[in-house]
């Protein structure tokens, strides 16, 4: 194999996975200004001025059945307590990677369906 | 003249009242006696007596009547006081059955109770094999929880284990194994982007995030998946999703920086290639990556919903750096993956995965492999029976070919394996799994035909 395209082929590569990055930082950076708080309760941030996230007529029923057909037969939102449902739902955030406000929809549904 | 005026006066007044004294006492002794005076003066002393005592009677009636007022008095007080009790208390009843019959409200929430919890999820499974020209046997029992840690809104810890025991062949008895097979720190940075740190699967692909024992429709992993590819790594990944317009569709993305692929041997021979080894410090202690160069990664990806429970999802994703300890040769992969949803009940996705990568001794070697399944749920054809609603048939189909196998020291490796089985659904998380696999493979060693059932239940 060539040294010098061996050399090339890293270097392109290293460019490639250092733009995107980048172009990813800078795209949630610029988002994460004009975005809702992720810190938001639930009910506040389905306000339909939050961002233009939230101007989706999708439920969090709905979205909830969206995602988590994606990979597993639905649970009972009544399986799980309104704390444990938070929990669950960062986890599935992170996972199945589900937008902020989508995954704040679907907790709220879960919560206010949950067994106690 | 004046002296015999006043004579006679006092003669007349003699005269007069001698005679009234002559007179009463005359007429008096006349009507009582002594006897009937006596007897009326005892009973006019008795009459006294009998006014004094009745006096004194009255005194005390009048007395007890004054208590009686009084005890009367304290006791409206206390009726009054037990009539409010007696109020309160059933005003307080109705309360609490009210309160009782409304709903506690959930939400808003507390969040000083919420805001840190710790949970657990995860899987577990039982397995029976019985493998052509070998005995059956209960061959697995795997615990494989998951520990979810949240320190607030955007903060959670996760890791997950995989406890296995396994026979021990040659040494008799069984040993248990325990695997960490992920760590990681993820902060929610915002609404599309999450940082991810530690031990992390990697998104190469999408089955090693989904191929959790309860999620995968099969009791055993893809022949490429498992041959080809890491399933983790320990490095640094930012992850996340936007919204494509308002119907759900999703940009999925992520690019990562882990270990990566290693040498086993610390030479550069293309049996020495170790997908999963490097974590950066070896068992004997040293505090050294095997060799200085990471390797990057990261998946692009659209999920399409056409409405809840209809959906496409299509993704690239690929990986690269070098793998050797000289830093001389370069391991790359990249797959392509895919995955289609009609309805609750019909499920097909499949990946094709392609790595290709130097050595000293064999030069460039090319590996390749895919798989595509399917799964369709009974209940679909509303056919009104029981068991048949709970059960889903399932198929497979997966290759895997490479010129040179450094497991097995085989050239032009190749095998092909067919799948076909079932899922019984007790709950939709306590599932009965049976499949029986056809393999072709010019590997010899490689089992033909095996049974395989499988409980598994996902918490």
């Amino acid at each position: 194999m060539n040294p010098f395209l061996k050399i090339d082929v890293r270097r392109a590569a290293g460019f490639a996975l250092l733009a995107a990055t980048l172009l990813c930082g800078g795209l949630t950076t610029s988002l994460c200004s004009a975005g809702p708080d992720t810190n938001a309760a639930p009910a506040a941030a389905s306000s339909p001025a939050a961002s233009p996230a939230t101007r989706h007529q999708l439920t969090g029923a709905e979205l909830y059945s969206i995602h988590c057909n994606r990979c597993h037969p639905e649970r009972y939102p009544t399986e799980r307590t309104a704390a444990q449902w938070k929990t669950i739902m960062l986890h599935m955030q992170v996972r199945a990677n589900i937008p902020g406000q989508q995954a704040r929809l679907i907790l709220q549904y879960l919560q206010e369906n949950s067994g106690r | 003249m004046k002296k015999s005026k006043n004579t006679s006066r006092w003669i007349c007044g003699l005269v007069a009242a001698t005679g009234a004294a002559g007179l009463l006492p005359t007429a008096a002794t006349a009507e009582v006696s002594d006897a009937d005076f006596n007897a009326l003066k005892a009973m006019v002393q008795q009459l006294g007596e009998q006014v004094q005592s009745l006096r004194q009677t009255n005194a005390l009636v009048e007395q007890t009547h004054l208590q009686d007022q009084q005890e009367l008095q304290a006791l409206q007080s206390k009726l009054a006081e037990t009539q409010q009790t007696a109020t309160d208390a059933n005003q307080k009843a109705t309360a609490a059955a009210q309160a009782e019959a409304q709903p506690v409200p959930r939400a808003p929430l507390d969040e000083a109770t919420v805001n840190r919890n710790f949970q657990i999820l995860g899987d577990a499974e039982f397995q029976y094999v019985n493998a052509d020209h070998q005995n059956g046997a209960f061959a697995l029992a795997d615990f494989a929880p998951i520990f979810l840690y949240r320190g607030g809104d955007n903060i959670l810890f996760e890791a997950g284990f995989d406890t296995t025991i396994a026979n021990n062949a040659s040494g008799g008895g069984y040993s248990t194994t325990f695997n960490l097979s992920f760590a990681q720190l993820d902060y929610v940075m915002s609404d599309y982007l999450t940082l991810c740190a530690g031990e992390l699967l990697l998104p190469l692909g999408t089955y090693s995030e989904r191929g959790a024992g309860w999620l995968n429709k099969f009791p055993d992993d893809p022949l490429a998946v498992d041959a080809l590819i890491p399933g983790s790594g320990v490095g640094a990944e930012l992850r996340g999703a936007m919204p494509l317009g308002d119907s759900g569709k999703l940009l999925n993305y992520a690019v990562y920086g882990v270990n990566g692929p290693s040498s086993a041997d610390g030479t550069g021979n293309a049996g020495a290639l170790d997908l999963g080894g490097n974590v950066g410090v070896t068992s004997g202690g040293t505090s050294a990556n095997l060799h200085g160069n990471p390797s990057g990664g990261g998946r692009l990806a659209v999920f399409l919903p056409f409405k809840p429970r209809y959906d496409l999802e299509l993704g690239v994703s690929g990986m690269f750096g070098d793998w050797d300890n000289a830093g001389n040769h370069l391991w790359t992969a990249g797959v392509v993956d895919a995955a289609l949803h009609l309805g609750p009940n019909f499920e097909a996705k499949g990946e094709y995965i392609l790595t290709r990568y130097g050595s000293d001794d064999l030069g460039i070697h090319q590996q390749q492999g895919w798989f595509v399944q399917a799964g369709y749920k009974l209940a679909g054809l509303d056919l009104d029976l029981p068991l048949l609603n709970n059960l889903e048939v399932v198929g497979r189909y997966d290759k895997v070919a490479f010129a040179y196998d450094p497991v097995n020291n085989v050239f032009d490796f190749n095998t092909q394996r067919y799948t076909v089985g079932y899922i019984y659904y007790f709950t939709s998380a306590l599932l009965f799994e049976g499949d029986y696999e056809f393999t072709h493979s010019n590997d010899p060693s490689q089992t033909d035909t095996q049974l395989i059932l499988q409980i598994s239940y996902g918490f």
